[in-house]
């Protein structure tokens, strides 16, 4: 099993979970992160971290939302590991919850 | 747990430790871990793993969920390809990390026998003796069945000794340093003891969990010079990994070894291994026998004797294993006899054989206490002393003791030793060290399971482990008599 990140990370990325991350599995892109779902330890720490609950186990990911298992899969083995908490991004706090936000995932 | 586990003081490094820190890699890991039964249940696992679960025992797993039974929520249940790989063609194995109807059979016990809230200054420690034990991982790469760590792996709440029940949080480094310092400041403005518990200072730290080794290298590093900028001399290192994942011992976790040598050679490193059975980490033949080593012992599975050897080439670190003696897993004496024999043959010293707690939902676990001496015992016959330094620990609140030894023949004119008696050994006190060797002598009961299954039969408690039950006074008489 692995741990998600799901939808409504894009566009916030606040970060709070790379820092409470045992095995550092968390890959930064341009507008979200991902967790690479093979050095995921399946922990769980990240979910109650995240402060948009933005993040799933795989069993509980919503169905329409099921591409970010593969999303995370392929973009953590290009992204960069992130271990540091940083600022989220200038417009988190308006983009939090906003629907369809799938589409604007920056590679 | 969510923001409680962030302490509000962000930990600083040292510039030393920063130094060192900046030589460190994180390695890259495949555990390839199934958590859940779900899988399992849904045949979505990987194809030569629906064999682990038949059918049957999965129908019977589920009909447990959301009742008081329901075993995942008791321990969540996880297994790495790694131990599945090993587990395959071992019933042990299997007993370990498999969901069984039988953990949840009967849920008697106690929820804390060893006290170890009270032993809690700050989150995510338990100060007991010179040593402090932190959790620093609330998971392992996979999980025994019979863990007492249940409730920090599970996520359960725990009663305090303020009465308040919160999950148990896990340690956070600027908490326990600051920790650290000012009881050995207190200790040394006291003269070497602790002027209100009579501690010396504390100068081990036991960093467990859940497992420290599933901590990518940067976290451990981290934690590492950190505790050893705060004037700690020796970090144990309590892991499981070697028999779950032996592949977290890579060239990038032996590089950063070395370079935390380098930076901090006075703070030792003692590996605290767990290997229940020589399944986990000997090679079997086709018909499940062990095979010779032509280089002497037996041949063992090549991924956990390269992490081992790794360990063992490092003369400045030391490596221990110590297991409980579980049912169904361990309780066999050619086993424990095998195991500690190769265990010492590969440079792991055979440290401590632990009986079971008596905590709720242990009693599938369980071997009676009289029981695992005797398999102990029994195991150590045909090993040269070296081999076998083991001794067996059971843990009273007040400290470690050894179940020392097991007399079938009664003391001539000592009422209650009829049936033989059992003497325990107190080897520390979790304090300080002022009752270490004393011992108590009980009657014995084949079916004792804890402390408590002898408090109607206490011939001499010169250690004071009874000190606090109320005896009847027929017990009380026997005593004065002895």
């Amino acid at each position: 099993m692995t741990y998600v990140v799901g939808e409504n990370c894009i566009k916030c990325k606040h970060t709070d979970c790379v820092e409470v991350c045992p095995a550092n599995c968390f890959y930064e892109g341009p507008n979200t992160l991902v967790i690479h779902p093979e050095e995921c330890i399946d922990c769980k720490l990240c979910v109650p971290a995240c402060p948009v609950n933005a993040i799933f186990a795989e069993a509980d990911l919503p169905a329409d939302q099921a591409a970010f298992l593969e999303l995370n899969a392929e973009l953590a083995q290009i992204w960069p590991n992130i271990t540091k908490r940083k600022e989220p991004l200038p417009e988190a706090e308006q983009w939090n919850g906003v629907p369809n936000k799938r589409q604007y995932l920056a590679r | 747990m969510g923001t409680s586990v962030m302490s509000k003081d962000k930990y600083q490094p040292t510039s030393k430790a920063q130094a060192f820190l900046e030589t460190v890699r994180n390695g890259k890991y495949k555990r390839e871990i199934i958590t859940g039964l779900a899988k399992f249940i849904d045949g979505t696992v990987p194809e030569d793993m629906r064999t682990l679960y038949t059918p049957e025992q999965l129908k019977n797993l589920v009909e447990l969920r959301g009742t008081q039974r329901d075993v995942e929520a008791r321990m969540p249940v996880k297994i790495t390809r790694h131990y599945f790989d090993l587990a395959k063609h071992s019933k042990p194995l299997q007993t370990l990390v498999k969901a069984n109807p039988n953990e949840t059979a009967d849920l008697g016990g106690a929820p804390d026998p060893g006290k170890q809230m009270s032993y809690s200054p700050v989150e995510g420690l338990i100060h007991k003796y010179e040593l402090g034990l932190i959790y620093v991982a609330s998971t392992c790469s996979a999980h025994c069945r019979f863990c007492y760590r249940e409730e920090l792996i599970a996520q359960k709440e725990v009663e305090r000794p303020d009465g308040t029940l919160a999950p148990k949080g896990l340690a956070v480094i600027a908490d326990i340093v600051a920790y650290i310092k000012q009881h050995n400041e207190e200790v040394a403005r006291n003269g070497g003891r602790h002027p209100r518990t009579g501690r010396e200072k504390l100068r081990e730290i036991l960093m467990s969990g859940g497992d420290p080794m599933v901590l990518a290298n940067r976290n451990l590093a981290e934690w590492w010079s950190a505790l050893a900028d705060s004037g700690i001399d020796s970090i144990r290192i309590g892991t499981k990994e070697a028999a779950f994942y032996p592949e977290r011992f890579d060239e990038t976790f032996f590089e950063m070894l070395d370079n935390f040598h380098a930076a901090y050679p006075g703070t030792r490193l003692r590996f605290m291994v767990h290997f229940n059975h020589p399944d986990e980490f000997l090679r079997k033949d086709e018909q499940g026998r062990y095979i010779d080593d032509p280089a002497g012992g037996l041949e063992w599975v090549p991924a956990t004797r390269r992490a081992i050897e790794g360990l063992a080439q490092r003369p400045w670190l030391t490596i221990d294993n110590q297991a409980p003696i579980i049912n169904g897993i361990n309780d066999d004496a050619d086993a424990l006899r095998i195991m500690q024999r190769e265990m010492r043959r590969n440079r792991v010293e055979n440290h401590y054989f632990f009986c079971g707690r008596d905590i709720i939902g242990h009693k599938a676990f369980n071997v009676p206490i009289e029981r695992v001496w005797q398999l102990l015992n029994e195991s150590q016959k045909g090993l040269s002393g070296v081999e076998a330094h083991a001794r067996l620990s059971i843990t009273h609140y007040k400290g470690k003791t050894e179940v020392a030894a097991v007399s079938n023949q009664p003391l001539p004119g000592v009422p209650g030793t009829e049936n033989g008696f059992v003497v325990l050994k107190l080897m520390r006190g979790a304090e300080d060290a002022r009752d270490r060797g004393k011992v108590t002598i009980v009657g014995r009961n084949p079916d004792a399971i804890w402390f408590n299954d002898y408090d109607d039969r206490v011939i001499y408690d010169e250690a004071g482990l009874y000190a606090d039950v109320e005896r009847p006074k027929a017990t009380m008489l026997l005593q004065r008599q002895a």
